[in-house]
């Protein structure tokens, strides 16, 4: 990249004084934004809202402060003043913009990115870290006891210290999680309670999402009208039954479902059954109640209600 | 310059020569300190590269092309030549940013560090009341709290390792072990009453009743007495001879043994009447294991704040 432009302009240069000990070199009510660099001497940063005034820090020489102020727009939030004779220099806003005026282009981004930096660190760290909301209360609502009441004030404010959460959105998140009926809100006198009907549905929800956040479709819900009656079929099936696939099928069919060599392949790939040994297959009962419950709720998981 | 759709920008850890203004087309940076499923995306206007050509400091992120890019590079001697040109405030400003970058990013990482910690506690007690062993998967305590909080696997083993300085728990292998299923979930409902209660959770004891508790916990282990109803009784007359011996000739009264009473953490034989001496109650009976876990969360407790930030 050609570093030269044609802004060039003449620069205003900044304004290098002595000040005396007690000195006020920069205000907070002061209406002119700048930076102040101590060359010489001493000085300290004086928070004078508060009485006695409190000091808030003191400069060495090399050291400065008003970037903040002048390139990024903040408030400046005490006064500045100095403890001996000093030398400073101070950078006006117009003497700033007059200097950035005759760099090159991409060293005022680069400028600007590096001011940037701070400020969107000092955002994130407000912010909540976890990328669905939704996903994150329900994850949290999981671990809850089965049918206990919880207020529901002290839920949510346990959970928004937790994630840094905002009382508002999460009340959002817990009224998304009480319509899918994940959750249930109960009244008692004055006080609102949230109690939880089954916490399993919950772990489902949150994989559910987790599926949906990846872009990929959650299998218990993909499955065709066959193998859906399948897993029904399965649930009533003892763990420990064993059969080879040709066998699982004509069981299958005699219990009505038509199962094809290719659902079958599915269902074995869903971890629905297991291999007991080389040709012999028995149903995982967790997983199997696993893809039941899904299909069950599958209204409440999906929002339909 | 223009690159092509998969072609690497910058590998991490190489040092870095010249910075790159993204001008048009998407790149993607992925680090080993960050999470790779979330790589971070350079788009048009971007700058990469400004600190670690500043100061000449590695690549953070390995950068390759989503697409084919346009970009600006900036080269060393460039960059060197406009410093040379700027005044000397200007210079001191830049050199203020990247020292402040640096703090605001050390104190991003403790901040988020220190705000993991009530998630990563309340997963890890619910996860050890599911169990009926004290050992409990780093990988699944990983995935939740990143459910949860969005803490980052790193994050996750910097505060096990953390917890296991203060001897809360032990790292093994891929599991981690408690020696008392309730230590945790006390140190959680602690830190929990102190950030939204904001007081001293009660079961954050004075200095003498922790020191009650220890002789308490010390006759305890010394008797031969079989547990009542799962509680170990210590008589009156031992528990004042042991106080005087370690607590360099304190006199335990119903008035020092009160918050602890109060609290229900000893209950006497006998009603305590407040005015009355300590010798009309027998014994004192606790629940053995609860104390010990008070005891290990008042060792811990004062000790975390700054194990956290260190």
């Amino acid at each position: 990249m050609t570093p030269g432009d044609s802004r060039r302009t003449t620069t205003i240069p900044p304004v290098r004084t002595t000040v005396k000990a007690g000195f006020v070199v920069y205000s907070h009510n002061d209406p002119e934004r700048k930076i102040v660099i101590l060359e010489k001497g001493g000085l300290r940063a004086v928070d004078s809202s508060v009485t006695p005034r409190k000091e808030l820090f003191r400069m060495r020489p090399g050291d400065l402060v008003g970037v903040a102020a002048l390139l990024e727009r903040e408030p400046f939030l005490y006064d500045l003043e100095a403890t001996e004779m000093s030398d400073v220099t101070i950078v006006s806003e117009e003497c700033m913009e007059s200097e950035l005026k005759n760099m090159p282009l991409w060293l005022l981004a680069c400028i600007r990115d590096l001011s940037g930096q701070n400020r969107q660190r000092r955002e994130s760290m407000r912010k909540p870290r976890m990328e669905n909301s939704l996903k994150s209360l329900a994850d949290f609502s999981k671990f809850l006891k089965k049918g206990k009441f919880y207020p529901m004030e002290n839920l949510i404010q346990e959970y928004c210290w937790q994630t840094k959460a905002a009382v508002a959105s999460t009340k959002e998140d817990l009224k998304a999680l009480c319509r899918r009926r994940l959750l249930e809100l109960q009244k008692q006198g004055d006080s609102l309670y949230i109690t939880v009907p089954e916490p399993e549905l919950l772990k489902l929800f949150v994989d559910y999402l987790d599926y949906q956040d990846q872009g990929k479709p959650w299998e218990p819900l993909r499955l065709n009208a066959n193998q859906r009656k399948a897993v029904i079929t399965l649930s009533a099936i003892k763990g420990d039954e064993a059969k080879d696939a040709p066998g699982w099928l004509s069981e299958f069919q005699k219990k009505g479902v038509e199962l094809n060599v290719s659902d079958w392949i599915h269902l074995v790939g869903q971890g629905l059954f297991k291999e007991k040994d080389e040709s012999h297959y028995s149903p995982v009962p967790e997983r199997v109640q696993y893809f039941l419950l899904a299909l069950r709720y599958e209204t409440n998981l999906r929002g339909l209600l | 310059m223009k690159f092509s759709a998969g072609a690497f920008l910058c590998l991490e850890g190489d040092l870095a020569s010249s910075l790159y203004i993204v001008k048009s087309g998407t790149l993607s940076g992925t680090s080993s300190k960050s999470n790779p499923a979330k790589p971070k995306v350079f788009e048009p206007g971007s700058i990469i590269g400004v600190s670690s050509l500043l100061e000449n400091a590695p690549w953070d992120y390995t950068i390759r092309a989503l697409e084919d890019c346009e970009i600006d590079v900036v080269n060393r001697e460039s960059l060197d030549q406009a410093l040379e040109k700027s005044p000397a405030w200007l210079n001191s400003i830049i050199s203020f940013l990247i020292k402040r970058n640096h703090v605001s990013e050390e104190n991003k990482r403790k901040s988020d560090l220190v705000q993991a910690l009530p998630s990563l506690l309340y997963v890890f007690a619910k996860l050890l009341k599911e169990r009926s062993d004290n050992t409990i998967s780093i990988a699944r305590l990983v995935q939740e709290a990143n459910l949860i909080n969005g803490t980052q696997e790193e994050e996750v083993r910097r505060l096990l390792r953390k917890l296991q300085d203060l001897k809360a728990l032990k790292i093994q292998g891929d599991c981690m072990q408690v020696q008392s299923k309730e230590l945790i979930p006390l140190l959680y409902e602690t830190l929990r009453f102190r950030a939204l209660e904001r007081k001293v959770s009660p079961n954050i004891l004075s200095m003498t009743d922790q020191m009650i508790l220890t002789v308490f916990v010390k006759l305890s282990q010394r008797s031969k007495d079989p547990l009542r109803n799962g509680l170990s009784a210590i008589s009156t007359a031992d528990l004042k001879t042991e106080t005087k011996k370690t607590m360099h000739g304190v006199t335990l009264t119903t008035r020092t043994m009160a918050a602890l009473v109060e609290n229900k953490i000893l209950e006497p034989s006998s009603t305590l009447d407040f005015h009355a001496p300590i010798d009309q109650v027998e014994f004192f009976f606790g629940d053995f294991d609860h104390i010990m876990d008070l005891l290990e969360l008042n060792r811990i407790f004062p000790l975390l704040d700054k194990k956290l930030v260190e």
